[in-house]
């Protein structure tokens, strides 16, 4: 394997978002071509990768280290595990799904669109690769302004207040951990005689986190700060009310990426991070968070159950849904963190799927009330079927991926504490309940006064579509049956995490030192 | 006074023959832009040069009241890059409104020795004189556009509480130098030092004529709560003046701080500490709160520059709280400031260029459709004063919060502070961003052209705000360097 793979995956995107900036405005569809090359090309290079990555080689692979402002010791760090194979590939694969669905829908300023969504893809390969935590960070904020164009300028009518919700949201959370992660490198230098070399690299923060071990205090408040960065990006229950604004708003293929990826953005920090460099303060907070966990399951699925929008409902289904992955996360045990990043890889692809469904829709009635539609299966079978084969692994029918994570989240939540298994249980019932009654309301019956009035311009879904939806279906049947092929590239980075906390103790929040 | 006095201050000198040169190619060439725009910049690049070269060979001049060193070669360069941008900038709003562009150069290039002074001054006396120097051509500068009356009234403003905090300035000073015995800065800080290291309490003058000077510096910066003089003067004045204000002089008077209260009082930084945190808390957070209701974005970058003075007032509290790194930021972040702050208020002229047309928001609305490159620039630059990375903005922001961070104790709430915010101006910086892309205008209004000088200080100022942020190596030795100049 060359090196400079890892760069490569990252930045071929951003050279492809040159490249269109220098593209005449008159001829929207080379922007499009473009964008979608650039996509697939970042996608061939991510499989290379993932062909290329040894999954029973412990630590990182394809690392790539240049000194970047020396004085602080803060490097260009790239490296990757099985976690982020897995979340690299499934970017780069939702990213050329997403502007392949984008062809049709965005017909105005397709150029600044097609930089925005390659510019995001930077920021989230990023992400998932950065291995110093200063580089991360600016990856982390990268990604901020293209969604906020995106939701901005392409969205719905409500689109400004929905942007500039999740921009504040989103900030609030990144600006403390960024206090935060400046705080860790200086205790880091501080232990290290004053010297600033490696104080921002994540892999001697890890093993620093393992040796000696931050302060308490330190641990507290950093702890905390990541936490609230990445339980609003997840969201957790109460920090999730950006999510169902910006979902509505968002045009069709900024929803897929929102929920196919922005999510796990916080997911992969709880896991890549916040647990390794702070176990002791995980593990003190640990039941709060398993109860607020607990909560946006519930909750997700119950506010779902009464949306009479079709894309809040699917936005509020993932709160739910990310429920069980904060829930994975947090009862430190290895079924649970399986099923965590499978649910996390699984969520992606389902939800991906369904907000594009949500968009076939959208685009052809200018409407998503569920309320104004019925029959839809008698004029549109294929659409039909694909939206009912979605719907099933949303809900979590075996034989579908989207059963294998939740199943190993509630074994291992079972092994925590019966309790949590029970109530995250009794939430599959609801989930169950939504989506079929949503499904119901949607495609049986006799077609609605509404629908009739479209006539002719309700139609079956079109190639582009079909081909949009293809990949993904495909890879829910295979997760569904062989969910080992996530699992089997994950067991370093479930290991590695196991370990950190394996050695760690709550603190005593009335009397730290 | 030798001849190698003389040499050393050289690059005073210079610009003060390129003021009289600009004001004499007016006369020759009375009414056209050209000569007098090109002596200018030209004069502005022999000076930076010869600051450049001065700034090889560190040392004192005038027995130690001037003195060349690190420090004073960053900021007079900084200085230079602020006129000479200032002056790129104006002539294209200058000129539709019938002012003098030649006098406007003039009078900037002799607000620019003072500042440079400023930066060099290492006597308590000639500090004030340079103040005085940097700051009375700002008073001409505001007052610009004398049949503007919102111009006068601001001047007006600005004229009087600044000579009023001049007053209470030199009042302080006169204190300090009963107490120690003289100017000299080197002097004072050694008497301090014995001072501060013989007990515990400060003697009552010491305390009052620094309580005196803190006030008159306050002003100055424009921190709160002594801002009141801000909003009037920078929405009255014309817009490129605005620019000039909220930047030159205030990197000035940061300068001033710099050798006043870091060169001489440093021995007193653990009785400063208290206040200068509550300064900055206090101007970052009403800042930013008053700009959140701002409609009109040259007020909204008014407050907003209030703001980042708190910013860069963390850097001091860092430095006060025992961390060197905090000076470092301060000037990491002062340099920043400089050019994403020109930048923002180019392009809110350059929108102006036409008379009549205001600076609300609504001059805003679908300046993306309009003047994409324009509307892309201006976003990059909100960006970079929002914090977001990687721009100059963001790494000032880092640095700063990471020496607060370093200082620990209630320095580590005051940079959680400022990143609330940072988070909270998000919200007024991004408003524009709004108006610019994702609203439509409510009159078509025809695409304008724009001077080849506009351009090339845009493009100057937008590359250095990505540069800085992407490649902050270079910019931070020469800030250490500048920082250690100042001793510790």
């Amino acid at each position: 394997m060359p090196g400079g793979i890892l760069t490569l995956i990252t930045f071929v995107p951003l050279v492809g978002a040159i490249v269109i900036a220098f593209l005449p405005r008159e001829r929207p569809d080379l922007a499009r071509f473009t964008a979608l090359g650039t996509a697939l090309l970042a996608w061939v290079f991510s499989l290379y990768m993932l062909i290329g990555f040894l999954p029973t080689h412990p630590g990182f692979q394809f690392v790539e280290v240049a000194d970047w402002i020396p004085a602080f010791g803060i490097q260009y760090k790239l490296g990757a595990d099985g976690l982020s194979v897995v979340l690299v590939v499934l970017t780069t694969t939702l990213t050329w799904i997403s502007i392949l669905a984008s062809f049709g829908p965005i017909k105005e300023r397709v150029k600044e669109y097609m930089i925005s969504f390659l510019i995001l893809e930077v920021g989230m390969v990023g992400v998932f690769l950065a291995l110093d935590l200063f580089l991360f960070y600016i990856f982390w904020e990268v990604v901020l302004v293209p969604m906020y164009l995106i939701i901005g300028i392409w969205g719905g009518p409500n689109r400004i207040y929905a942007t500039i919700k999740f921009v504040l949201y989103t900030l609030v959370g990144s600006l403390l951990m960024l206090v935060a992660i400046l705080a860790t490198g200086f205790a880091f230098q501080d232990a290290h005689g004053g010297q600033w070399a490696g104080a921002f690299d994540f892999e001697q923060l890890r093993a620093f986190a393992g040796t000696t071990g931050f302060a308490n205090g330190l641990q507290l408040g950093a702890f905390l700060a990541f936490f609230l960065a990445f339980a609003i990006k997840i969201p957790m229950f109460p920090f999730h009310t950006w999510l169902p604004d910006a979902h509505v708003e968002a045009p069709t293929a900024g929803s897929v990426i929102l929920a196919g990826i922005l999510l796990k953005l916080g997911g992969y920090g709880f896991i890549r991070f916040a647990l390794p460099l702070f176990p002791d303060a995980a593990k003190t907070y640990a039941p709060a968070i398993i109860v607020l966990s607990l909560i946006a399951l519930i909750y997700g699925a119950i506010v779902a159950l009464v949306q009479p929008d079709l894309k809040k409902l699917v936005a509020y289904s993932s709160v739910s849904h990310m429920g069980f992955v904060t829930l994975g996360i947090f009862i430190f045990q290895q079924q649970g963190l399986y099923g965590a990043i499978l649910q996390m890889v699984n969520h992606g692809l389902i939800t991906g799927a369904l907000f594009l469904l949500v968009g076939v829709i959208y685009e052809r009635t200018h409407d998503r009330t569920i309320a104004k539609m019925s029959g839809l299966s008698g004029r549109t079978p294929v659409y039909a079927a694909t939206f009912g084969f979605f719907m099933l692994a949303s809900v979590g029918l075996p034989g579908l991926s989207g059963f294998v994570g939740e199943f190993l989240v509630l074994v291992g939540s079972f092994a925590y504490a019966p309790a949590v298994a029970g109530v995250a249980t009794i939430t599959m019932i609801f989930t169950a309940g939504y989506l079929l009654w949503m499904y119901q309301r949607l495609f049986f019956g006799e077609m609605s006064a509404f629908l009739h009035e479209i006539g002719s311009h309700l139609t079956d879904m079109r190639p582009v579509e079909t081909l949009t939806l293809v990949p993904l279906a495909t890879l829910v049947v295979v997760f569904g049956l062989f969910p080992g092929l996530v699992l089997h590239l994950v067991d370093g980075t479930v290991t590695s995490v196991l370990n950190s906390l394996g050695r760690a103790t709550a603190i005593n929040l009335l009397f730290w030192q | 006074m030798s001849g190698q006095d003389l040499l050393t201050i050289s690059p005073l000198i210079a610009a003060i023959l390129v003021a009289v040169a600009v004001l004499i190619v007016d006369l020759i060439a009375p009414g056209r832009r050209e000569p007098a725009l090109a002596t200018a910049l030209l004069g502005l690049g022999i000076v930076a040069i010869l600051t450049a070269v001065a700034g090889r060979t560190p040392g004192q001049a005038f027995g130690g009241s001037y003195t060349v060193d690190a420090l004073t070669t960053f900021l007079d360069l900084l200085f230079i890059s602020i006129v000479a941008l200032t002056i790129a900038f104006a002539p294209d709003y200058l000129e539709p409104r019938d002012l003098p562009i030649a006098e406007f150069a003039a009078v900037l290039v002799f607000a620019l020795t003072g500042a440079m002074l400023i930066a060099a001054s290492t006597d308590l006396l000639v500090l004030f004189l340079a103040l005085e120097l940097m700051v009375l051509p700002g008073y001409l500068l505001a007052a610009y556009a004398k049949h503007d009356s919102l111009s006068t009234e601001g001047a007006i403003k600005y004229f009087l509480l600044g000579s009023f905090s001049s007053a209470i300035f030199l009042f302080g000073l006169a204190y300090v130098w009963g107490l120690t015995g003289s100017t000299r800065v080197a002097d004072v800080a050694a008497e301090l030092g014995k001072i501060a290291s013989g007990g515990p309490a400060l003697a009552p003058g010491l305390a009052l004529g620094l309580a005196f000077m803190t006030t008159g510096v306050a002003f100055k910066i424009a921190a709160v709560p002594f801002h009141y003089w801000t909003p009037d003067a920078y929405q009255g004045s014309p817009t490129p003046v605005t620019g000039y204000l909220s930047v030159g002089p205030k990197v000035g008077a940061f300068a001033l701080i710099l050798r006043l209260f870091v060169g001489a009082l440093g021995s007193l930084r653990g009785d400063w500490l208290d206040v200068v945190i509550v300064l900055a808390a206090l101007t970052m957070t009403l800042g930013n709160l008053v700009a959140l209701t701002q409609n009109n974005v040259k007020r909204m970058l008014a407050y907003s520059s209030i703001a980042h003075t708190g910013y860069m007032l963390v850097g001091l509290a860092a430095y006060a709280g025992g961390r060197q790194e905090g000076l470092q930021g301060l000037l990491y972040y002062g340099a920043a400031y400089t050019f994403m702050n020109l930048g923002a208020f180019a392009v809110v002229a350059a929108l102006q260029r036409r008379p009549g047309v205001t600076s609300s928001l609504d001059t805003f609305a679908g300046l993306g459709r309009r003047e994409p490159l324009l509307g892309i620039l201006m976003t990059l630059f909100l960006l970079s004063l929002t914090g977001i990375p990687p721009t100059a903005g963001f790494f000032g922001k880092a640095y700063v919060i990471l020496a607060a961070v370093q200082a620990g104790g209630p320095l580590t709430i005051l940079a959680v502070i400022a990143m609330l915010n940072a988070a909270a101006a998000a919200f007024y910086y991004l408003r524009v961003v709004v108006y610019m892309f994702m609203r439509e205008p409510a009159t078509e209004g025809e695409p304008q052209r724009h001077g080849n000088l506009v351009w090339a200080g845009l493009w100057t100022t937008s590359v250095l705000t990505i540069l800085l942020g992407l490649i902050p190596a270079p910019l931070l030795s020469v800030v250490s360097d500048a920082a250690r100049a100042l001793g510790s």
